[in-house]
């Protein structure tokens, strides 16, 4: 199992704190503020209270035996600075550190830093993706070309089966699964959703008003299919 | 009168169940010209429009169930998760 060590609890730390532990990873969370380490305490594997930039206390807490360590001190980016260095010469093979500003970036990766994140700005891009696009839910870049975008399908494409659109015929696109949110009646009577996934769908799967697609192809045709 | 709305909030909660969203929009339309405060009526617009991804028209049903009915506990969750998509 991979282990992780989050050091600084902030908004950004102690969310990915919580999302990794709740993936089953073991977690070692580290944070001056008491109050800070106590939220994570029953959450997280480990949680510590104490200055990561002392070499010697991150040294006691076998820091270097784990795979990944993500940096997000908030306020102080000497100390941001420090502590990537120290995990860096400490030996530890993958370090994540949140940025704050360009420069910060650029020391980071002088320093040794293996990836660094801007989480508010990557974010916003996204926010703005969407606003810009509400069709489309998320997009991955695979190459400059190509990539993989979970779309709500066009209006168009509804109560036909996928041999009948023949996308990949037509457009060049591969659908890699539906999700449809299907709905249920309640004990109460009233109606929900649950959502299902159809993974590698068949030519016999047919398309509903609401479900969205997860296609593969090249940025031009998934920008063919959105304007159907 | 009453009857008419019954029937038709029936038959959207049978399109619902048929994944007929947009049916059950139609006739959902129509119980709202026979009666507005009703929050049955507009928990299952919300439930259409948010299964079709129309999720600011599907927000503002289950605001407007709760204007009517605060207690309406699926409507709560389901505007939670809007909220927070």
């Amino acid at each position: 199992m991979k282990q992780f060590v989050v050091i600084g609890l902030g908004r950004f730390g102690s969310s990915i704190a919580k999302a990794l532990s709740a993936k089953n990873f073991e977690v070692l969370a580290i944070d001056e503020n008491e109050e800070s380490v106590q939220e994570m305490e029953g959450t997280v594997s480990q949680a510590v209270v104490m200055d990561a930039t002392d070499e010697k206390g991150l040294r006691e807490l076998g820091i270097k035996n784990f795979d990944t360590a993500i940096v997000s001190m908030g306020e102080t980016i000497e100390d941001s600075i420090m502590i990537t260095l120290t995990l860096k010469e400490m030996g530890l093979r993958h370090v994540i550190v949140k940025a704050k500003s360009d420069m910060h970036s650029k020391i980071l990766k002088r320093v040794g830093a293996d990836r660094v994140i801007f989480p508010e700005r990557e974010m916003a891009a996204k926010l703005a993706e969407s606003l810009a696009s509400p069709k489309i839910f998320d997009f991955i870049e695979l190459s400059k070309t190509h990539g993989i975008v979970e779309m709500v399908a066009p209006k168009k494409l509804a109560d036909k089966t996928l041999d009948e659109l023949k996308l990949r015929t037509k457009y060049k696109v591969n659908v890699i699964a539906i999700k449809r949110k299907v709905p249920i009646t309640k004990p109460d009577g009233s109606t929900d959703f649950k959502e299902e996934v159809i993974i590698a769908p068949g030519p016999d799967d047919e398309l509903i008003s609401g479900d969205i697609l997860i296609l593969l192809g090249e940025n031009s045709d998934l920008e063919k299919i959105e304007k159907l | 009168m009453s009857a008419d709305f019954d029937d038709l909030i029936e038959l959207s909660d049978f399109y619902i169940v048929s994944q007929k969203f947009e049916e059950a929009i139609k006739v959902l339309k129509k119980a709202e010209n026979i009666k507005k405060i009703a929050p049955k009526l507009y928990y299952n617009l919300g439930i259409a429009y948010e299964a079709l991804n129309e999720n600011d028209k599907a927000r503002d049903s289950f605001r407007l169930v709760l204007k009517i009915d605060p207690g309406f506990k699926s409507a709560r969750e389901h505007l939670d998760k809007l909220i927070e998509e």
